[in-house]
C-alpha cells in the first residue's frame, strides 16, 4: 500500500497532460463536428519542433512553448479552409469525408516525420528535468518531479484560459453559438468561416504545444502519435462528445488507470483495459460518464 | 430496376470474373499468379470495407481486426487442433461474425464518428492482445505447414472474393437490403420513421462486411504460411484498404475494385523499384487519400469513368445537388 499515494499522484499528473490534449480536441469536435484523426500526429510534430528548437537554437524547452504555439496556430489557420471545403461539399457524406481527410493528413505527417526524424526515441532536456520534491512522513512518502508539476500547472492554465475565452469574450460567444446551431448563429451575424479558422488554429497550437511538454516529461518519437490519439479519443468519449466540462475528470481518470496498471498490474494490458472501459461506457451510457454528451 | 440480364455493370463484372478464372491456364509464371492472388485479396478487403463505409455511412478504421481474427483462427485451429483447412477457415468466419455482433451492439447505435474511433481503438487493442498472449505466438508470430500450390490459392482467393462480390451485388444492388442501408446512411431518423430498425440493419451490414474479411484473412494465413501481429493485425492493412476505397469511389461495388487494382499496381511497382524509400509509401498513400477527398469525393469511378459514360449516353445533365446529410 505504500505505493498507492505515489501512484495516485503520478496518475493525476499524467491525467493533467491528457486534459490539455483533450480539451481543445473536444472543443473542435463540438463546433466543427469533425473528429481530427491527426490529433496524435499534431502532438508528435509539436514535440519534434520543440526537440529541434532545443537542439539547434539551444532554447530552454519551456521557452519554446510559445514559439511552437504560434507556428502551429499558423499551420492550423492555413489548413482549416481545406477541411471547411470538404465539410461544405454537397456530395456524399461530408462528415465522413472530413474524417477520412484528417486520417490522410495523419498518414502524411507520420510518413514525413519518419522520413526526416528517423525511428529513434529522444527526450527534450530541460533545466527542470532533474529537480523533484520529496515528502516523507513515517511509511508515507511521495516524490513529485518538477517537470510533471509544471505539466499540471500548464494544464490548469490552459483550462482556465480556454474557459475565460469561451465564457467571457465575443469569440467564445460565437463559438458557443456555432456549437448550438450553425445556421441560427450565422443569421445572428457570427462569421462561421473565420471563427472556425481561429478555433482550429487554437486547437493545433495548443495540441502541438502540449506535444513539447510531453517531449520534456516523457519522450519524443515518430510513433507516439497513435497512442495519444487513442487517449484523446478515450477522454472525449468518456467525458461525452462535445461536453467540455467532463473532460478534466475523464482525463484524470485515464491518468490514474494508466498509473495503476504501471504500478500494480502489467503495463502491457493498459490499452486493453482502456478499451474495455471504453466499451462498457458505450454500452451503458453512450453519452459519456455524465450523460451530457451527444449520441 | 433494370432486369438482371440487362444490367450492363453486372455483365461486365461477370465477364471480368470469368477472364480471371482463365489466368492460370494462360500464365505459367508463379510471380504473376502471386500478384493476382494478392490483388484479389485487396479487392476483397476494399469491397467489404465499402459495405460499411459507402453503403451504411460508417467508416471502419479497424477493418484489419477481422482480417487478423480470420488469419489467427485459421492458423491456430490448423496448427494446434489439427483441423482441416476448410473447417478452420469456416470457424474463422464464424468467430468474426460473433466479434462483429459483440462490437457492433454498443458502437453501431452511435453516430459514425464514435464508431470510427471505437473500432480503430479496438483493432489496436486486439493487436496488443495478440502480442501479449502466448497462444498466438506473441511477437514471434505463427508458422503454418507450407502448402505450396500457387494455383490452389489463386482459385480459393478468387472464389471467395468473387462469391463475396456477387453476393454483395445481389444484396446491395438488387435486394431491398441495400436500399435500407442507404436510407440509414442518408437520414437515420427518416429511416426509423419508415419502420426500419437502424441498429439491427447496421449490425447485419457489419457482419456481412466482417465474415468475408475473415475468410480472406484465413486464406492469406495459409497462403503466406507465416503470420505475426503486424502483418495481419497492423493498421497498414486497413489504411491501404481505405485508400483503395476512397480513391476508387465509395458507395459502389465497382469503385473499390478499380481503386484496389490501381493502388495495388502502384504498390507493386513502388516496392519493385523504390523499396529503399519505404516510408515515402505512407506519405504517398496519405496524399492520395487527402487529395481524393478534396478533389474527387466520388473517386476515380465517379470522377472519370461514370462521367465519361454519361456523356457518351446523353447530353450533359445538371448534376443533382443533393445536400449531404450526416450519418
Amino acid at each position: 500500500m505504500e505505493l498507492l499515494p505515489q501512484a495516485l499522484v503520478d496518475g493525476i499528473m499524467l491525467g493533467a497532460i491528457y486534459i490539455a490534449i483533450a480539451i481543445a480536441f473536444s472543443l473542435v469536435f463540438g463546433v466543427l463536428h469533425v473528429i481530427d484523426f491527426a490529433v496524435g500526429e499534431w502532438i508528435m510534430l509539436g514535440a519534434f519542433a520543440g526537440f529541434y528548437l532545443n537542439l539547434w537554437a539551444k532554447i530552454d524547452p519551456f521557452l519554446t512553448l510559445p514559439i511552437v504555439f504560434v507556428v502551429f496556430c499558423g499551420v492550423g489557420y492555413l489548413l482549416q479552409p481545406v477541411i471547411q471545403r470538404v465539410l461544405s461539399g454537397h456530395k456524399g457524406n461530408p462528415l465522413l469525408m472530413a474524417l477520412v481527410f484528417t486520417f490522410g493528413l495523419g498518414m502524411i505527417f507520420r510518413g514525413t516525420a519518419q522520413t526526416f526524424f528517423g525511428f529513434y526515441s529522444h527526450s527534450i532536456p530541460s533545466h527542470f528535468s532533474n529537480g523533484s520534491f520529496f515528502f516523507e512522513k513515517g511509511a508515507f512518502f511521495l516524490t513529485i518531479s518538477s517537470v510533471r508539476l509544471a505539466g499540471l500547472i500548464y494544464a490548469g492554465l490552459i483550462t482556465l484560459i480556454l474557459n475565460y475565452l469561451l465564457k467571457y469574450t465575443d469569440f467564445g460567444l460565437a463559438v458557443r453559438a456555432l456549437a448550438q446551431n450553425k445556421e441560427a448563429a450565422g443569421l445572428m451575424g457570427v462569421n462561421n468561416r473565420r471563427t472556425n479558422k481561429v478555433l482550429y488554429a487554437l486547437y493545433t497550437g495548443i495540441t502541438a504545444m502540449t506535444g513539447v511538454l510531453i517531449g520534456i516529461i516523457i519522450s519524443v518519437n515518430t510513433k507516439m502519435g497513435a497512442e495519444y490519439s487513442i487517449f484523446a479519443f478515450f477522454v472525449v468519449v468518456l467525458a461525452g462528445m462535445g461536453y467540455l466540462a467532463g473532460v478534466p475528470a475523464a482525463a484524470l481518470l485515464l491518468g490514474i488507470i494508466q498509473s495503476m496498471f504501471l504500478v500494480y498490474l502489467d503495463p502491457g494490458w493498459t490499452l486493453l483495459a482502456v478499451f474495455g472501459i471504453l466499451y462498457l461506457i458505450l454500452v451503458v451510457s453512450p453519452t459519456g460518464l455524465f450523460g451530457k454528451g451527444w449520441v | 430496376m433494370t432486369p438482371l440480364l440487362k444490367d450492363r455493370r453486372l455483365i461486365v463484372s461477370a465477364a471480368v470474373f470469368l477472364l480471371c478464372l482463365g489466368i492460370p491456364a494462360a500464365v505459367r509464371d508463379t510471380f504473376v499468379l502471386r500478384m493476382c492472388t494478392e490483388a484479389f485479396m485487396w479487392i476483397g478487403l476494399a469491397v467489404t470495407l465499402d459495405v460499411m463505409a459507402g453503403y451504411t455511412g460508417y467508416l471502419n478504421f479497424g477493418h484489419q481486426a477481422f482480417f487478423g481474427i480470420g488469419a489467427y483462427a485459421t492458423a491456430i485451429l490448423m496448427m494446434k487442433s489439427h483441423w482441416p483447412f476448410p473447417l478452420a477457415l469456416a470457424a474463422g468466419g464464424a468467430l468474426a461474425a460473433a466479434a462483429a455482433l459483440v462490437i457492433g451492439i454498443p458502437t453501431l447505435r452511435l453516430k459514425g464518428s464514435y464508431f470510427a474511433i471505437a473500432v480503430w481503438a479496438l483493432a489496436r487493442a486486439i493487436q496488443q492482445f495478440a502480442l501479449i498472449v502466448t497462444f498466438t505466438g506473441g511477437p514471434d508470430g505463427m508458422r503454418l505447414t507450407a502448402f505450396l500450390d500457387p494455383r490452389f490459392f489463386f482459385y480459393v482467393m478468387l472464389g471467395i472474393v468473387g462469391a463475396t462480390f456477387f453476393a454483395l451485388w445481389f444484396l446491395l444492388e438488387r435486394a431491398p437490403f441495400g436500399l435500407k442501408l442507404k436510407a440509414i446512411r442518408e437520414d437515420q431518423e427518416s429511416a426509423k420513421a419508415l419502420g426500419l430498425n437502424p441498429t439491427t440493419l447496421k449490425i447485419q451490414a457489419f457482419i456481412l462486411s466482417a465474415v468475408p474479411t475473415a475468410l480472406i484473412g484465413g486464406v492469406f494465413a495459409y497462403w503466406v504460411t507465416f503470420i505475426d501481429p503486424s502483418s495481419t493485425l497492423g493498421d497498414l492493412i486497413s489504411d491501404q484498404a481505405i485508400v483503395m476505397l476512397v480513391f476508387g469511389g465509395m458507395g459502389t461495388l465497382i469503385g473499390p475494385v478499380i481503386g484496389a487494382v490501381l493502388i495495388f499496381s502502384f504498390k507493386t511497382l513502388f516496392w519493385a523499384y523504390l523499396s529503399q524509400y519505404e516510408v515515402l509509401y505512407i506519405i504517398i498513400l496519405g496524399a492520395v487519400i487527402a487529395a481524393s477527398v478534396v478533389f474527387m469525393p466520388d473517386g476515380v469511378l465517379g470522377r472519370f469513368i461514370r462521367k465519361g459514360l454519361r456523356r457518351a449516353a446523353r447530353p450533359e445533365a445538371p448534376p443533382a445537388a443533393a445536400a449531404g446529410k450526416e450519418a
